[in-house]
């Protein structure tokens, strides 16, 4: 089976069913990645635009790297941009935790975790998705990042604070 | 483990029964799990959008392998036509021993115009070696 650097390199001659086999291999952790970041929102555009920035930069690529790293590094910037746009509907973090406060979340299992990740800052949101829900260790999130292990670390200590705080009963 | 679903072992179990901070973030991670995402959309649509793109690359990749399929081709043309001018010549001097003048030319003239014909020949079909040398190697990069 063909790796991951090979198959770009097709990309980069060029060739639409190498480009099919990286989307099959990355579909659903790149679409978890971008849902989780924006909330559900813009997310086929960004996944799109994420495809044809590699498509875009597929000759610039550099084969001594990991191609997952370098996608997630490209998705990352994109939902960076796309937070820097003014939000639709702007979230209030004080709105969550009245509302788990006042009782009317139904629970652990029932509470919104969409809205948690979204009170979190955009780089500590990043760090947890990466972390967490992608599995990826310090080292590699930190790579995808660019930013020092210690940073990450950092920034997970602070998410997980601020998480706990706003999940408590 | 807590946020992909799975059991705790029971090493897990009773290290987040003991440490305060864990079991603080225990009821966070367990919220963080229950986020579901839908399934991703379609490869076809990604491929549909970057179909322009992707074309313009493979004309860039044929242009380039065509450039230096010519490139390679052409570092020993210099010595190949020495060598054919070397034999046509020394072909021509022994024919003119033997056979009248008029003969000798006619006779070399075929022989230099095959040489053209033949190297003309070998160096159309530099393209097409260098068109189908590539499509083995994307189909080789796929496999």
């Amino acid at each position: 089976m063909a790796t991951d650097e090979e198959l770009i390199g097709a990309v980069a001659d060029g060739d639409g069913r190498a480009l099919e086999q990286l989307c099959r291999r990355y579909e659903r952790g790149l679409h978890q990645f971008i849902f989780r970041h924006t909330g559900g929102r813009d997310v086929d555009d960004l996944y799109q635009e994420t495809w044809l920035r590699v498509v875009r930069a597929a000759g610039r690529f550099d084969r001594r790297r990991r191609f997952s790293t370098w996608l997630f590094q490209i998705a990352v910037n994109l939902c960076r941009d796309w937070h820097r746009r003014p939000p639709p509907e702007p979230v209030d973090p004080a709105g969550i935790e009245d509302a788990t406060r006042d009782g009317t979340a139904r629970g652990d299992a029932a509470l919104d975790a969409r809205r948690l990740l979204a009170a979190l800052p955009e780089a500590q949101r990043s760090v947890v998705i990466l972390r967490y829900y992608h599995d990826l260790d310090e080292d590699a999130v930190a790579e995808i990042l660019g930013c020092p292990r210690g940073t990450v670390k950092s920034r997970l200590h602070h998410a997980m604070a601020r998480l706990a705080e706003l999940a408590r009963p | 483990m807590l946020l992909s679903g799975r059991a705790l072992d029971a090493g897990s179990a009773s290290h987040l029964a003991a440490c305060p901070r864990c079991s603080a973030e225990q009821a966070a991670v367990r919220a963080l799990a229950a986020y579901a995402v839908p399934a991703p959309p379609s490869p076809a649509g990604v491929l549909a959008a970057a179909a322009p793109l992707l074309a313009l690359r493979a004309r860039r990749a044929g242009w380039r392998a065509l450039g230096r399929a010519v490139a390679a081709a052409l570092v020993p043309l210099p010595l190949v036509l020495l060598v054919d001018v070397y034999l046509v010549r020394a072909a021509y001097g022994m024919l003119q021993a033997l056979l009248p003048r008029v003969l000798s030319f006619y006779v070399v003239f075929n022989y230099a115009a095959t040489l053209t014909l033949l190297l003309a020949v070998t160096y159309a079909m530099v393209p097409i070696v260098a068109e189908r040398q590539l499509r083995l190697r994307r189909e080789e990069s796929r496999a």
